[in-house]
């Protein structure tokens, strides 16, 4: 299910990513879909759908993410630092 | 699920048959010019609607020049972190209270809509088991009307009638002409907006031209598939629609465009040149009139004070 959802989102990224990109939001709201319904199945199709909703002419945008902590440049860059050290202590 | 579609079906079919009313005094009422016609004008209704949408996204495009020097700023702070580069940028958006992206939401509202008419043009072309022609009455669309809608015709062909579901040779000539119209207005918006209506990008203009010929192969045939399950009525609409997006687009590059973009240095240059055909008839009345046209558009914009802590 989960298979079938993400590779029907990823056909709506290539089936649009020739157009400028509209989403409001970062990540987009189909990004966003990817990483709700991988981790949290069916509460995150909900999760997918209220972000589309707030996706509208009326709401500001921004960076929003399904969990900040996980996701954000920041917590990423310190994985991949930690990854080095390891690998430097080696 | 009906409660949600019935309204649908109500205000597709009512809008219909009100301009097929308007019209059949002019066109008669069983004419397939009036029955095109009123499809079309739903499309125009539906685009009238939605035209404060783009206005607002117009302007939010043109505040963006504002943080130019920001957003320079942020791409080399960050360049060689793209997700960190992301980030940044829409803070600096959303700081701002603007956002340059449209959101999905135009082409949402536009869905149910179109859904409503495949499906109310559906039941125009139904049939019984035995193949006897047995029309659905779906909303406004019914008694005299159905049976009327059910024999118009677009060039020949009917508009309840589609490729797949059709074995007739006007109809599938018709459908594909319109399938190729779609394709072709939908390729000349987006060329349209590539080359005249962005600002000159760094690097990218390689990947454009990639993304430009990807767009030109692929968009017959997402058409192609889809089109080919779809009644004439719906092509006629999907095609309206197309061209007023390119027609919009054509009005805003040529009066109002992106500062930065070749259509806006056109536009300046045309504006300096009418001003100095101005300055010699009215010769010395006033130097600063003539700069005007440069400084417009780009107001001032109000710092965000830094709130203090208590």
């Amino acid at each position: 299910m989960r298979m079938i959802l993400t590779a029907l989102v990823r056909a709506y990224q290539v089936a649009t990513s020739n157009f400028a990109p509209r989403c409001k939001y970062y990540p987009s709201c189909s990004n966003y879909a990817i990483t709700a319904i991988g981790r949290y199945g069916f509460k995150g199709i909900a999760m997918a759908a209220w972000r589309i909703v707030r996706c509208n002419p009326w709401s500001q945008g921004g960076v929003d993410y399904v969990d900040a902590h996980l996701d954000c440049a920041d917590a990423k860059n310190l994985t991949r630092d930690n990854e080095k050290e390891v690998v430097g202590a080696n | 699920m009906g409660f949600i579609l019935n309204p649908l079906y109500n205000i597709v079919s009512g809008v219909i048959v009100f301009i097929h009313k308007l019209l059949e005094p002019l066109f008669g009422a069983d004419s397939g010019v009036t029955w095109t016609l009123s499809i079309m004008g739903l499309v125009v209704l539906i685009r009238i609607i939605l035209i404060p949408l783009f206005v607002k996204q117009i302007k939010s495009q043109r505040a963006l020049t504002a943080l130019q020097p920001h957003m320079k700023e942020i791409q080399k702070k960050y360049k060689d972190d793209r997700q960190k580069q992301s980030e940044e940028m829409m803070k600096l958006y959303k700081e701002h209270k603007t956002n340059p992206l449209a959101s999905c939401f135009p082409i949402l509202a536009q869905a149910p809509i179109f859904f409503a008419l495949f499906t109310v043009l559906n039941g125009i072309a139904a049939k019984t088991p035995e193949g006897v022609s047995a029309p659905i009455a779906r909303g406004f669309l019914k008694g005299e009307y159905l049976d009327s809608a059910a024999q118009a015709a677009f060039f020949g062909a009917k508009i309840s009638q589609s490729f797949l579901g059709s074995t007739d040779t006007t109809v599938k000539i018709v459908t594909v002409l319109l399938i190729i119209f779609m394709s072709a207005t939908t390729f000349t918006t987006q060329r349209q907006l590539m080359v005249k209506g962005m600002p000159k990008m760094d690097a990218s203009n390689n990947m454009m031209l990639q993304q430009q010929k990807i767009m030109l192969y692929l968009f017959p045939v997402i058409f192609a598939i889809s089109g080919v399950n779809f009644p004439v009525g719906v092509l006629i609409y999907w095609s309206t629609t197309n061209l007023w997006t390119w027609g919009q687009q054509y009005y805003v590059i040529k009066r109002n465009p992106t500062p930065g973009s070749p259509a806006y240095e056109e536009l300046q240059r045309k504006r300096a040149h009418k001003d100095k055909l101005d300055a010699k008839g009215a010769e010395g009345i006033d130097q600063d009139e003539a700069i005007e046209p440069e400084v417009q558009g780009q107001r001032e914009q109000p710092k965000k004070k830094k709130k203090k802590k208590k």
